[in-house]
């Protein structure tokens, strides 16, 4: 055992001896992606890209992948210590502020006419101080998506009504009637979702009416924001301070508080993201949720999704006073400041902002915001069509949304409101912490 | 016992033995003098990610910040009480179990290993496997309690804290074992006959052999475990996050929220720094008693 | 008679006892294996399955993935594991040698070292970050084998410390008196007496490098990163790739794993049991 152990210790301070030399890379040209769908669909296009024109360009394109744990955390260390590690990388709506400053603007390499073809507010989502700081590759909003049987059968059933109405009144206070989930306001959500969760309806189809994501995370405080925002609300006031504490966050929190105390959301929910919301409806046990586009192709695919595919309708978010809002932010290619490379990176965004190459991506599973693609896609991607509708009839950017402080004000949000939902905080004290943290993140340089 | 354990060496040879320290210090200085110095420097800067070579003087803002984050107190709260109960837990468990097993794991080496196998896996990915055992859906634990008709929601506000000290329970109460089962192998048989051959039952022989001749190894286990609980990071990152809300959120976590996803580089360095007194106070007390060093 | 009786009921109760032990303790691995051969049917079904036909899709997944590099991601982790504990042993043996026997050090030193172990290590990283950038130790195995020796000395100290106390003296004193100097002691005496002790301290140390998470993740980009990294490539934006996940856990457990099961005679000795005798 000893000599063995010796032997391969020595063998080890060989190798690790060799290891410790660094191995020279080549010039390529690399891009920083998180991995997931996004990279898979981007890894296509670079596919196509190094196959054809980057032939002619002379340029080779590599991805890099880190780990999404702390993605952003590391992306910014890296950047903001000008690391040469990669030429472009991922940006997205709310870090663009924040990463302007280690960022080069891609005017110069992508012409008006060319960016014209993308979707207006995917373009200023993207921009900082007048600077385009990325190609727009995706565009992400909310969708509220059901179960078309069950809400058919709600609509036709009278002794189904009858029972809907009921529980309306006894938990909302108010006698309604089912409607069209597009013509929902958050009420009709509301007493959906409580009619269609068994523990406030023994006779309901499935154990729960929806899977809301409340677990302490940014992304599930850009989904809620639409119940702030539908009804008045917003980050900051006309004079740009922070209202995070107004009446309209009071009525969006609550909207969320009320479905957890009723059980109309698992009370697991509480830790949900993304995924665990779509199994709670792949499971064919939630009535409808509140969830980001990207879900439709995996809910609505007969291998992943047996139970429910092929049943599901979409529909805006609930309205609030001010009609159907939804939150909208895109994720795009920028270009690193202190890259070597620029000018080859460069050719390959020339290249990344055409149709071709975004019919590319989009056909890999990517979502491109440039509404012609978007139009000729919508066979194979059928929500296609309501993603550009959507976005520009309900769409939002939250007031502060993509400036320096847009990523430490969610993350204030996140802890606050999470609290709020898990029962740790009351509403008041809730809100006090955000207004604060609010504060304090803004007030950092 | 510690007088007779050392010798005091006198010239030459003591000035040898500082060349066999020399290399540790060296690699110490080396390594540890720049970042020391320079979060000495950024606890009383102004500091952002844009200017990280160029701090700005503030005084001791940063400290009287942390001192009045009411986050700061209730990640120590956390932090402090998931070390309690977990070391306590370990050090109890880990022992119950030496007790119990030692008459197997005396006649079959062997049967250890399997037992000290999570001592090897890295705690984050042990944060991972329990999300995917936690899972609503796909995982098997909430899975089995649904089956018998418990509803219960491990990561919710109730359960959360016990989720995780169970984990961190399950994980390290073989290094526990591991250490304790030495220390108990280590008492002399003949003591233990004496005490038999006196008239003492299985009780009194614990009680006044083994408990005795235990209890520096269960003072340093609980002292390791402790020290490394209380700065859990891993498995809580990568599980909750440190919520619902900021429940969880531990010392190293609320630091390192701080650092990044604040970008209050100050704060967190002076919340460390307090962290390092707190640390050095209680080590100086701990260690002299715990290693039987010279009183300090 | 009947107090063999009782003995071979205690006997069977002390198997269940471990049986139980070891299967609650081991529960997230077993768990991992088994999730890791599923198909991912398999792996959503519920009630969960046991029995099931294995498949190895997803372990030719993780190792086929354009984007990603395992085998590469071993290497760095051997090879950073190894180099943090030959670093480690290599100071920490000298250090404690003259703390344990000649008492230089034990009283700032030790302590010192030990306040290591309670820091939350986060706290470096930025200086860290803006040191190896400044040395071009970023994204290196090198790099990454200084964090890792950093990690290992406390623990390796105060164990060295305690073994070498352990160890009868009057070998060294012969050898004193025969006029050898202190490496010599070291070399020829002390290393051969308590070389069960030093691999169980290098043991340990190998384990604590490998499974180092935190500086891992800030300070490597590409060359440097490891398997427990690498584990976490199959957490996407848009959810977890359990399959995946698991057969990456598998093989990112697997070398530690296998190491502790082989070497747990010597991590039997590689306890406090020493320090708290010294």
């Amino acid at each position: 055992m000893w000599k063995s152990l010796r032997l391969s210790l020595l063998a080890g301070a060989a190798l690790a001896a060799a290891a410790a030399i660094r191995p020279a890379f080549a010039g390529d040209v690399t891009l920083l992606f998180w991995p997931g769908p996004e990279s898979e669909a981007m890894q296509k296009a670079i596919d196509a890209y190094n196959a054809g024109q980057g032939k002619t360009d002379h340029v080779t394109v590599k991805q890099l992948l880190f780990s999404r744990q702390g993605y952003f955390d590391k992306e910014l260390l890296d950047l903001a210590a000008g690391s040469k590690d990669f030429d472009l990388s991922l940006v997205t709506t709310y870090t663009i502020g924040r990463y302007a400053p280690y960022l080069a603007p891609i005017n110069p390499y992508v012409t008006p006419e060319m960016s014209a073809q993308f979707a207006p507010v995917s373009l200023n989502s993207l921009s900082y101080n007048g600077k385009l700081y990325g190609v727009p590759t995706d565009i992400s909003l909310h969708f509220l998506y059901y179960r078309k049987d069950l809400i058919a059968k709600l609509l036709a059933d009278p002794a189904w009504q009858k029972t809907y109405t009921a529980i309306a009144q006894a938990k909302l206070g108010a006698a309604l009637t089912p409607k069209d989930p597009a013509d929902w306001t958050w009420q009709d959500f509301e007493a959906a979702a409580l009619f269609f969760s068994r523990a406030d309806n023994k006779a309901s189809p499935t154990r729960y009416g929806t899977a809301l994501q409340m677990k302490d995370l940014i992304f599930n405080i850009m989904l809620w924001q639409a119940t702030l925002v539908s009804n008045g609300g917003n980050w900051l006031d006309a004079a740009g301070k922070p209202e995070i504490d107004s009446p309209a966050t009071k009525t969006g929190l609550e909207i969320y508080k009320t479905l957890v105390d009723d059980k109309a959301t698992s009370p697991a929910s509480i830790s949900y993201e993304f995924p665990e919301t779509n199994e709670a409806f792949q499971s064919g046990q939630t009535a409808m949720i509140l969830q980001w586009n990207a879900a439709y192709a995996e809910l609505n695919d007969p291998t992943k999704s047996p139970v429910v595919a092929g049943k599901i309708g979409l529909a805006p978010l609930p309205a609030g006073s001010l009609g159907h809002k939804t939150h909208v932010h895109s994720l795009g290619i920028g270009l690193n400041k202190a890259s070597l490379h620029q000018a080859d990176a460069g050719k390959f965004l020339a290249w990344l902002a055409t149709p071709a190459a975004m019919t590319v991506y989009g056909e890999a599973g990517g979502t491109p915001p440039m509404p012609s693609v978007l139009q000729a896609l919508s066979t194979k991607r059928p929500e296609f069509k309501l993603i550009g509708n959507y976005a520009s009839q309900y769409g939002f950017v939250v007031k502060g949304g993509t400036a320096p402080y847009a990523l430490p004000v969610y993350t204030a949000l996140a802890d606050a409101f999470s609290a709020y939902w898990a029962g740790q905080v009351p509403v008041e004290k809730a809100m006090a912490q955000a207004q604060a943290g609010m504060t304090a993140a803004m007030a950092q340089k | 016992m510690s007088a007779a354990g050392r010798t005091i060496a006198f010239g030459q040879e003591r000035r040898a033995g500082y060349w066999l320290l020399a290399p540790l210090i060296a690699f110490l200085v080396i390594t540890l003098g720049f970042p020391l110095a320079t979060d000495l420097v950024y606890s009383v800067s102004t500091v952002s990610f844009t200017a990280l070579w160029s701090p700005h003087w503030r005084g001791l803002g940063n400290f009287v910040d942390v001192l009045q984050d009411p986050v700061f107190w209730q990640a120590a709260g956390f932090s402090l009480r998931f070390a309690v109960i977990a070391t306590v837990a370990e050090v109890a468990l880990g022992f119950a179990l030496v007790l119990i097993l030692n008459p197997l794991l005396e006649r079959h080496g062997w049967l250890i290993a399997f037992l000290i196998l999570p001592m090897m896996i890295s705690p984050a990915l042990i944060g991972i496997m329990y999300r995917l055992m936690l899972n609503d859906f796909v995982g098997i634990i909430p899975q089995y309690l649904d089956m018998i008709g418990i509803d219960a929601n491990l990561l919710g506000p109730q359960c959360v804290f016990g989720t995780l000290v169970v984990i961190e329970v399950l994980q390290w109460t073989p290094f526990a074992l591991l250490a304790l089962l030495a220390a108990y192998q280590a008492i002399p048989a003949e003591l233990v006959e004496a005490a038999r051959i006196d008239g003492g039952g299985s009780l009194s022989v614990f009680r006044f052999v083994t408990w005795p001749l235990m209890l520096p190894a269960l003072g340093i286990t609980a002292f390791i475990r402790f020290i490394d609980s209380f700065r859990v990071f891993d498995q809580i990152y990568v599980l909750t996050g440190g919520g619902p809300g900021t429940m969880t959120t531990s010392m190293s976590l609320y630091i390192y929220r701080a650092f990044f996803e604040k970008q209050q580089i100050g704060l967190a360095v002076a919340a460390s720094l307090l962290l390092l007194v707190a640390a050095v106070l209680l080590l100086r007390v701990s260690l002299t008693r715990l290693l039987r060093n010279e009183p300090a | 008679m009947k107090r063999r009786h009782r003995t071979r009921a205690a006997q069977g109760l002390r198997w269940l006892v471990y049986l139980l032990a070891v299967l609650l303790l081991n529960l997230p691995v077993i768990v991992t294996l088994l999730t890791s051969l599923k198909t991912d049917a398999d792996i959503n079904a519920s009630p969960p399955i046991w029995l099931f036909h294995p498949t190895f899709m997803h372990y030719a997944e993780i190792f086929s993935d354009p984007t990603l590099d395992f085998p590469h991601y071993l290497v760095n982790s051997t090879s950073i594991a190894l180099g943090a504990t030959l670093l480690t042993i290599a100071l920490a043996l000298p250090a404690a040698y003259a703390i344990a026997r000649l008492g230089i050090g034990a009283s700032f030193l030790l302590p010192a070292v030990t306040n290591l172990r309670v820091l939350p290590l986060v706290i470096f990283a930025i200086p860290f970050y803006l040191a190896y950038q400044a040395l071009g130790l970023l994204d290196t195995r090198l790099g990454m084998m200084i964090i890792g020796c950093l990690i290992n000395l406390p623990l390796a100290l105060i164990m060295l410390v305690g073994f070498l106390r352990e160890l009868p003296r009057e070998l060294d004193e012969a050898a004193r008196v025969d006029g050898a100097t202190l490496l010599g002691i070291l070399r020829l005496v002390i290393i051969p007496l308590a070389r069960p002790s030093i691999m169980a301290v290098a043991i340990l140390s190998f384990i604590y490098a490998w499974n180092e998470f935190l500086f891992a993740l800030i300070l490597t980009t590409r060359h440097a990163t490891p398997v427990t990294v690498g584990a976490t490539y199959f957490i996407t934006s848009w959810g977890v790739r359990w399959g995946a996940t698991a057969a990456a856990m598998v093989v990112s457990v697997l070398p530690p794993l296998l190491l502790g099961l082989a070497s747990h005679r010597f991590l039997a000795r590689a306890t406090t049991a020493g320090a708290v005798k010294g």
